[in-house]
């Protein structure tokens, strides 16, 4: 963040009437990221993504001290109960509890999604920025890289890979990060050329100013809008491959609680004992339902064209 | 934005629905039928013009219509009914009934077996059957090289070779000569006596094809099967359905009652059942144990359950480090809770192995105890053995459901489960079946999970295939081999005295639970379920199911 935003933050905090007044009068002299989050405020489906993700956060985060069940011990005596007071999403096919194995699994489903995501983004804006500044030759290579990657439906690709590296939680993760790598570089670059253009651009070059500089003061933080978004609703594919891998055998192996598996191994119950499918297969659809709002709601918030 | 209302508004509408139709079941539990399956004394008169079609619902396709060429259950369960072979099984059992020969005599020291065949018979195409009709066909998978051997076209028959020790010229091959002594008699004339031998003469795997369609279809043969069975084969679209019609001139007055039928393929266990209770199916193969009950109580269908016939298991690759070490394999054995298993997932159709054979077959050894579920024993031997820490193994499981293990993913996160306990950790490999099969043959694996099912009724098809040193590279994945072993399989099976026989497998089992070269987890009674108007169906042990006297009741 630029300095003299925070400046200028904090001399709106200081003088709170101020700031009423301003808010009151529809000035726009806020900070664009208090800003964007007052904008967010406003959309109540972001709202509700923004409950459902912390919901899971928090029973991920606290599933040791929610549960009294081991997410891998098996009473092959109580299997697949319907949901009771003493299991509240009823037990799976060898007597597991399923809210435990829900909860645990909330873990390894945002681990994935904020990985997978991160590594996408990080090599993928890399790439994008690589491309999109410097042009020419180098821009040809990347891009055609990348298209050669889109035009593989891409839980096709994430399964060749899976089946190349092995079967694993993390095998699966490394194949989505590398799936999502086009996405945000394609995004990363053509926002690039349309500022490489621009004159403040222009105006650092004639200063003197290194492309480095030029790329970390100036291109990233303009080009942060779609990359946030992009990122936040790529948490929600990212989940729902990893689930789909799993689903596939090619995720996470048992007795790891992850949703995918879950609905896997339960599917042959689904007239018998529905809640083994209903409940990771809600779980998956809230999670990535929740990370669509958010991301719909940010890319409202952070458009200029749509403040009012 | 307002789209997204009536996407929530349709979502939520989608989920009442299908929470509503899934707590339609699982209420009313009351067992009123019994399991297993009656025999039905109404004769064949369904008092109905109407054209009697059913449908048979199964989990894979068939491989191939020429039933020796693949030694493949899902395509003899359609070769059946369109073949008959010289001699049958009793309905619901293995017991050796007269089939396209109506009588046979041995004679007293074995070697020679005369047929007596019946007359007036003709295969579908219209030729005649007769001696020398069976003199071809067992020509043709004896002799690689006979005309209609296809071998070219990459046709091998396996099961001719296992059953009756080898091919043609081979040293252990038994059948010396085959001689039509007229048209309707024929003699075969064995090397050794084969305490077996009438036994495999009525597998299925050895039915007669019409010579003139050998000689017209060629390798074709496969897609265009005739016979002189109930049923004629009229199309086959590709994992999807086989039809057959009735065969007019079948040698058996009134059969088959039914008009036209269809055998088609539904993968998953939950879907075919789905697809019986709404009406598009009439009978399926294949069902989990714990949808039995929820069968049982349903009007309008009706569970079937087959013989005892088969053993799932848990293999061992006795080649591979720790495995090699009988206290090692011991230790598994009494590390993993088959009763458990068996108890959780059979939900009664099924008991725990103790041995690799069913009880019902002959030469069970039931002296024999099996290893106690003990956990504290399975770490003693452990630490006996020098291997109690750090223990890893890779566990295979088979992606499909079998009969002998309907859920082998569940079977498998419990066996994990149970060596956790003992100290061994084990990761689970999944494979396709076709690579699984072949990688298991070629020793990858260390501990796999797989089975076996009867297909003639007798112990030497077990222990023969499953444990025989000569067969590793095949189907002795366990790469177990000991020569007191062999031998005794292999003087089992020249033995003609039924008694001695059984004497042998007994003692053939005592060395098998002292090596351990597997743990023998099930012998499940597979199940199947048909609505309640198909009457006179009666599940084989084999999965061949004789399909004649099935008829729909109005």
């Amino acid at each position: 963040m630029r300095t003299e935003e925070k400046q200028e933050e904090q001399q709106s905090i200081k003088d709170p009437s101020a700031y009423q007044q301003l808010e009151s009068e529809e000035m726009e002299e806020t900070s664009p990221w208090k800003d964007t989050i007052k904008q967010l405020r406003k959309n109540r489906f972001a709202v509700v993504g923004v409950v459902i993700i912390l919901f899971f956060i928090l029973l991920g985060l606290f599933a040791p001290l929610l549960t009294p069940y081991s997410y891998e011990e098996q009473a092959l005596v109580d299997r697949l109960q319907p949901p009771s007071a003493e299991h509240w999403f009823g037990t799976d096919d060898v007597g597991r509890d399923i809210f435990t194995r829900i909860a645990y699994g909330a873990r390894l489903s945002l681990q994935v999604g904020f990985f997978a995501v991160t590594g996408a983004l990080v090599f993928g804006t890399l790439l994008g920025i690589v491309a999109g500044y410097f042009g020419r030759w180098i821009d040809t290579i990347i891009s055609r890289i990348f298209d050669i990657l889109l035009a593989f439906p891409s839980i096709l690709l994430a399964i060749a890979i899976v089946s190349i590296l092995g079967a694993s939680l993390q095998n699966a993760l490394i194949a989505i990060a590398i799936i999502n790598i086009p996405i945000f570089g394609r995004l990363v670059r053509s926002k690039v050329i349309s500022l490489r253009e621009e004159e403040f651009i222009m105006a650092a070059k004639a200063q003197g100013m290194k492309n480095g500089r030029i790329i970390i003061h100036h291109i990233l933080p303009n080009s942060a809008a779609p990359i946030i978004v992009q990122a936040t609703l790529g948490f929600g594919t990212a989940i729902l491959d990893a689930a789909g891998l799993g689903f596939l055998g090619l995720g996470a192996q048992p007795p790891t609680p992850e949703w995918g598996a879950m609905l896997a191994g339960s599917r042959d119950f689904i007239q018998l004992a529905p809640w083994t499918l209903i409940v990771p297969g809600v779980s998956i659809m809230l999670v990535v339902l929740g990370f669509n709002l958010i991301g719909d709601g940010l890319r409202d918030a952070l458009d200029p064209k749509m403040k009012n | 934005m307002k789209w997204k209302y009536s996407f929530l508004v349709t979502l939520m509408l989608a989920f009442l629905f299908m929470i509503a139709a899934c707590s339609g079941d699982g209420g009313a539990d009351t067992a009123s039928t019994d399991g297993e399956s009656e025999e039905e004394n109404t004769e064949g008169d369904s008092g109905s013009d109407e054209e009697q079609v059913l449908v048979y619902a199964r989990g894979g396709d068939s491989t191939s219509l020429d039933f020796a060429s693949v030694s493949d259950g899902e395509s003899s369960r359609v070769t059946k009914n369109i073949y008959d072979s010289l001699l049958d099984y009793e309905r619901d059992s293995f017991d050796v009934v007269p089939g396209l020969a109506h009588d046979w005599e041995v004679s007293d020291d074995g070697l020679k077996y005369t047929f007596h065949l019946e007359e007036g018979v003709t295969f579908h195409d219209g030729t005649d059957f007769n001696a020398e009709a069976v003199k071809i066909n067992f020509e043709r998978w004896a002799d690689p090289e006979h005309e209609y051997a296809f071998k070219d076209e990459g046709y091998a028959y396996p099961l001719y070779g296992t059953m009756f020790g080898g091919y043609k010229g081979d040293e252990d091959h038994i059948i010396k000569e085959i001689n039509v002594v007229n048209d309707y008699e024929i003699e075969f004339v064995l090397k050794e006596p084969q305490g077996s031998f009438l036994q495999n003469m009525a597998m299925h795997y050895f039915a007669i094809t019409s010579p003139a369609a050998l000689e017209k279809y060629g390798p074709d043969i496969g897609e265009n099967p005739v016979g002189t069975g109930p049923f004629q084969f009229v199309s086959w679209t590709k994992d999807d359905q086989i039809v057959l019609e009735k065969f007019e001139d079948y040698r058996k007055d009134g059969l088959p009652k039914l008009d036209k039928l269809i055998y088609e393929v539904i993968p998953e266990n939950s879907a075919r059942l789905i697809a019986l209770r709404s009406g598009d199916v009439d009978i399926i193969d294949g069902v989990n144990p714990d949808d039995a009950s929820g069968i049982k109580s349903e009007d309008g269908l009706k569970l079937y359950v087959r013989g005892e016939n088969n053993v799932g298991y848990l293999g061992m690759n006795v080649e591979k480090e720790p495995l090699d070490d009988k206290l090692v394999r011991q230790a598994i054995n009494h590390a993993v809770d088959n009763e458990s298993i068996v108890e959780a997932l059979y939900a009664g159709y099924a008991t725990p192995a103790v041995n690799l054979i069913p009880p019902n077959y002959m030469g069970y050894n039931d002296e024999i105890e099996g290893y106690e579920y003990d956990p504290e024993r399975a770490k003693e031997l452990l630490a006996e053995a020098g291997k109690d820490d750090g223990l890893e193994l890779d566990l295979w499981v088979m992606p499909v459901s079998r009969p002998y293990m309907p859920d082998p993913e569940t079977v498998a996160e419990i066996v994990q489960n149970n060596l956790k306990e003992v100290g061994i950790k084990t990761n689970i490999v999944r494979e396709e079946w076709a690579p699984y099969l072949e990688k298991t043959s070629q020793g990858e694996q260390e501990l796999f999970l797989l089975g076996w099912s009867g297909s003639n009724g007798d112990p030497d098809y077990f222990f023969g295939s499953l444990l025989h040193g000569d067969n590793i590279g095949g189907e002795n994945r366990s790469f177990y081999q000991n020569e007191k072993v062999d031998e005794l399989i292999d003087q089992a099976a020249t033995e003609i005295d039924q008694d001695k026989r059984a004497e042998l497998y007994k003692e053939i089992q005592t060395l098998l639970h002292e090596d351990a070269p597997g743990v023998n987890l099930v012998h499940s009674t597979p199940l199947a379920a048909a609505k309640s108007a198909v009457k006179g169906f009666i599940p084989h042990p084999s999965t061949n199911d004789p399909m004649e006297e099935v008829y729909m009741e109005n």
